[in-house]
């Protein structure tokens, strides 16, 4: 007679449970604003939470701005996918200059450091200070009124430049620690193996960082798309980014505009979840992720 | 081609240490040899390696391959390959293109380079395993895969930084038959480092012994055991018996007796430490030939049986094989072969070690018989 006996989980059975315990609080927390904020935000963009009159159930907020609603959108989707790459190429370059571990590499991560702290309203006054046409650089560089229109001007420069200065930072301290631990190894091994510096970049440094890469741009991409106050400083008064007119539309003094504003918001929102699913996917079709 | 590999005056020190990591190194690896570079942690081995490869710059000194000072050569362009301790195999490349990375990287066609992969799997018996991600590969087939990425690259020296020393005895047994077989068909110019002494004897044909950053010794691996040139060399390649006494005419007289010295002793006449292996000592009846002893004690060393000694006043240490009934107190016969015998300067020349004591072991009796010959 064959006794059967029950297989042991490697893990053991309860071992789960104290972590799961530990990150309760902060789920919960995060899970009522989020889908609080998300369910209450649909719910007023589909006249169900009106500020005055009865609720009724309704599309109406999404269409009443049907015109401008394409302009803001792809203006949106375009200074957060500028702005990413921006952020992306220069705080991967200051990785790989933090990762040399030499005088230059410490410099650059002090000044990372020292970027993160300051808030995004801060940093755009400074760009305003710096790239404006009546701003630090234009007295300097005095050329007879021909300054650039760095700030609110059609390129929407002086936003870009402020979301690639401070993002940036982050991009380069989240790249900086995944490949602190290894770069330097694998680069060695591949140096060894016939690999000249282009080469190490191309096959090895890039490919390691990806990971972090995808994730850290996914989330300054979101950032990008839905902050609104740089864009309000530095940008042109029209056409307006999504969360820009989300701001407007929510503080008219038309109490009908808010359900308007919360479509916005929810258009953002929808936008900032196909990016994050997207960069999911991304990831786990890569050898790294997995 | 194959080249040797000479380094000359190679020193090394990094900041914050008051010790160079590198002392005046010099060696010469003949071409298609293997050495293996050999010592205790912190001797300065891996830190030689990478010197050789062009990861580190030495403060003074050069590395010649065939001749060729490679003080300007970009480590990528020194024909170099170097496997480590831990495979450092590309996590985000699978097996086959792991092994291909050195043909893509030089601009061979993907399907080139990895068809020339697919023979060195084969070669380390990995062949149907390159599709795999490098994470589904246990230590010794992440091991195997990085010697043939290695190899792959066609490397003229090939660096191996103590590459086995995270594998079980089985497996590390089998990784030394692989190099032999490798190196059969292959042959580059090998450097092992390792701090194992058994591995550098099963892998290489020379041994270079380094100690607190000085090369002490560089010889073929039977005279590294049977001709260590210091008492540290000696200590160091696990020699455990030192007799004082002193070299005349040839001939060593200590408490074990007069004893003919082999052939190639070049110990001056004088004050020498007598070195034997105790490997070499056979132990046999009280009533056969031989210096008298008797055993102080027994250890058990897996298939053999280490046995201390007292002879005539000297501890000494001798390993004999089971199937012999040995307690203490039985008195025995050591027959010891001149062959194997060395003669090294006095101990005040060794260096202090940790774990062993400066002075020879040696009793009350075996001073005054030692007194006497002196005398």
């Amino acid at each position: 007679m064959r006794t059967k006996m029950a297989t042991p989980s490697p893990a053991g059975p309860r071992t789960w449970l104290p972590g799961t315990l530990m990150v309760v609080p902060a789920v919960v927390l995060a899970a009522f604003v989020v889908i609080g904020g998300m369910v209450t935000a649909l719910a007023q963009s589909l006249g169900l939470f009106p500020l005055v009159g009865p609720p009724s159930l309704t599309v109406a907020a999404y269409g009443a701005h049907a015109a401008d609603l394409p302009v803001g959108i792809a203006l949106s989707l375009a200074i957060a996918t500028v702005s990413t790459v921006v952020a992306c190429v220069v705080g991967f370059s200051a990785a790989l200059i933090i990762v040399q571990g030499k005088w230059c590499g410490k410099l650059v991560a002090a000044l990372g450091t020292l970027t993160i702290p300051v808030p995004h309203i801060v940093g755009a006054a400074s760009i305003s200070l710096l790239l404006a046409d009546s701003g630090l650089l234009a007295r300097l560089f005095n050329n007879g009124g021909q300054w650039p229109e760095l700030v609110g001007g059609p390129w929407w420069i002086g936003v870009v430049a402020e979301y690639g200065w401070k993002e940036s930072a982050f991009v380069a301290l989240v790249v900086t620690g995944t490949l602190a631990t290894r770069a330097v190894s694998y680069d060695e091994t591949a140096a060894l193996l016939g690999a000249g510096r282009l080469r190490r970049l191309r096959h090895i440094l890039i490919p390691l960082s990806l990971p972090a890469l995808t994730v850290s741009a996914t989330i300054v991409f979101v950032y990008s798309l839905g902050s609104y106050e740089v864009a309000w400083l530095l940008g042109r008064a029209y056409p307006e980014p999504l969360p820009v007119m989300a701001l407007r539309l929510f503080n008219a003094a038309t109490l009908t505009s808010r359900p308007e504003a919360a479509a916005v918001a929810i258009l953002t929102t929808v936008l900032s979840m196909a990016a994050v699913a997207a960069s999911l996917a991304y990831l786990r079709r890569s050898a790294l992720w997995r | 081609m194959i080249p040797g590999v000479s380094v000359e005056g190679l020193s090394k020190s990094f900041p914050g240490t008051r010790t160079p990591v590198l002392d005046n190194v010099n060696l010469t690896v003949e071409a298609g040899t293997c050495t293996a570079l050999l010592g205790p942690s912190g001797a300065g081995k891996s830190t030689l390696l990478r010197a050789i490869s062009g990861l580190e710059t030495p403060d003074v000194g050069r590395v010649l391959v065939g001749g060729q000072d490679m003080a300007e050569v970009l480590p990528e362009r020194r024909g170099m390959a170097m496997v480590q301790q831990r495979p450092l195999l590309f996590p985000h490349l699978n097996v086959l293109d792991n092994i291909a990375f050195a043909g893509t990287v030089r601009g061979v066609p993907k399907k080139a380079a990895r068809a020339d992969a697919a023979a060195f799997l084969e070669l380390v018996q990995l062949e149907g395993f390159g599709r795999r991600p490098v994470t589904a590969l246990s230590g010794g087939q992440a091991q195997r895969v990085a010697i043939a990425r290695a190899l792959a690259a066609r490397p003229a020296v090939l660096l191996l930084d103590e590459p086995f020393s995270a594998l079980d005895p089985e497996l590390r047994a089998a990784m030394h038959e692989l190099l032999a077989q490798l190196r059969r068909s292959v042959n580059p110019t090998v450097l092992l480092v390792t701090h194992d002494r058994s591995e550098a004897a099963a892998v290489a044909e020379k041994i270079a012994l380094f100690s607190g950053g000085r090369m002490l010794q560089h010889d073929s691996v039977e005279r590294m055991y049977s001709r260590p040139a210091t008492l540290e060399t000696s200590r160091l390649m696990g020699g455990a018996n030192e007799i004082p006494g002193i070299v005349r005419d040839g001939y060593h007289h200590s408490v074990l007796g007069v004893l003919q010295l082999p052939g190639d002793t070049r110990q001056p006449p004088g004050p020498g430490v007598l070195l034997v292996r105790q490997e070499s000592i056979e132990v046999g009846a009280r009533n056969g030939i031989g210096i008298l002893a008797t055993v102080t004690g027994l250890r058990t060393l897996g298939p053999r049986r280490q046995i201390s000694l007292d002879v005539a006043g000297a501890l000494m240490l001798a390993e004999v094989p089971w199937g012999r009934a040995l307690a203490p107190g039985d008195a025995v016969a050591l027959s010891i072969p001149t062959s194997v015998l060395a003669v090294v300067a006095a101990p005040e020349t060794a260096r202090t070690f940790p774990d062993v004591g400066e002075e020879p072991q040696i009793t009350g009796q075996g001073r005054n018989a030692l007194a006497s010959i002196e005398n």
